[in-house]
């Protein structure tokens, strides 16, 4: 019998996945591709993502708390320790890049409102300022960056478990 | 704006509509276009148009300096070709189309400066503010209507308009197509 994750973190967890790979997909594309009104539309849906990203994020972790994770999955000692590794650095980057985004699109020079997803009107947490703005950006950047490669070794990571030792691990989570 | 008024008053100084003497034209929407477009920092150029105008023509061939533009732009049809950045530069950080809902131009020189080109000079209102400003037209007269276009660069400084600057450029580049018809 195989200790699986809670259907709330199951579903938070999928949900999430789908959002975090688009905030990449539209975060990268948006500042390189497309012309002016497209780019317009595209930060505003990254922000609007990035929005729901931070409600997921908060949900899983309340999920988590109130139906305790299951056991770690066995396994040799150093794949264990990469997992515990990943996983911790896969919340931490998703929570940095959420808050320093947030961070940027508050302090950004031009005061472009955040509407989430053409609704509502989303509050700035941070003063308009340039400095503010080019660390911010910097980080949130990179925390990208990190988030898109641990996302790979995650997923890759689930699917030598799912496809090579066939031992039941991506079953935890689906 | 002003570009089509100077084109208006370029039609008229024509010498070939001499015997008309005065006229009064006004503009053909359908065959207006107002277009601008912007440059910023790290952004692709930005280009739109405005879709609500209303513009009139006096000429007086005989004597193109008594000819007059008018012309009138609202500025919430901004067309930026997305409804979220329409609304963004309607508000206050731009446009401010609650509180400034027209801008505006009105010659107050029009110079004849060859067979198919006129100078005018006129004062235009952006944001409440009025200043000074001159467009090159070329004017043609096609089948009864007076045709013009107008390049013009503006240095929206000048009007106080000091958004988003300097990541969004100084220089408004402005492209006026139009025709109008004699009434």
């Amino acid at each position: 019998m195989i200790a699986r994750w809670s259907p709330a973190s199951i579903l938070l967890h999928w949900a999430s996945a789908v959002v975090i790979v688009a905030l990449l997909a539209v975060g990268w594309s948006m500042s390189r591709l497309f012309d002016s009104a497209t780019r317009f539309d595209l930060y505003q849906l990254h922000k609007s993502l990035g929005v729901l990203a931070l409600a997921l994020y908060l949900a899983r972790l309340a999920a988590r708390r109130l139906a305790k994770a299951p056991p770690p999955f066995p396994g040799p000692a150093w794949e264990m320790r990469a997992a515990h590794w990943t996983h911790f650095t896969l919340y931490a980057l998703t929570g940095g890049a959420i808050l320093a985004g947030w961070i940027a699109a508050s302090s950004a020079p031009l005061p472009i409102p955040t509407i989430v997803f053409g609704l509502f009107p989303w509050p700035d947490i941070a003063p308009r300022d340039p400095t503010v703005f080019a660390l911010a950006s910097l980080a949130h950047a990179w925390a990208a960056y990190g988030l898109a490669g641990l996302v790979a070794l995650h997923a890759g990571a689930a699917l030598k478990h799912a496809l090579w030792d066939r031992d039941g691990a991506l079953r935890r989570m689906v | 704006m002003r570009t089509m008024k100077l084109c208006f008053a370029a039609a008229l100084s024509l010498g070939a509509f001499a015997a008309f003497a005065k006229s009064n034209w006004v503009i053909d929407p359908a065959r207006t276009q107002i277009k601008f477009a912007v440059d910023a920092a790290g952004w692709p150029r930005t280009s739109g148009v405005f879709h609500k105008f209303d513009g009139r023509i006096s000429v007086d061939f005989e004597r193109p300096e008594r000819s007059h533009v008018d012309f009138t732009v609202q500025t919430n049809s901004v067309d930026l070709g997305s409804a979220s950045f329409d609304s963004f530069v309607r508000g206050v950080a731009m446009l401010d189309s609650d509180k400034f809902p027209t801008m505006s131009f009105t010659s107050n020189k029009v110079e004849k400066t060859s067979d198919k080109t006129v100078h005018v000079e006129g004062d235009l209102t952006m944001r409440g503010v009025t200043k000074p400003l001159g467009v090159d037209v070329d004017v043609r007269r096609v089948a009864g209507r007076l045709e013009f276009s107008a390049h013009a660069h503006l240095d929206r400084l000048g009007w106080d308009f000091n958004s988003g600057f300097p990541i969004i450029s100084r220089d408004v580049e402005i492209d006026i197509t139009s025709a109008a018809k004699e009434t």
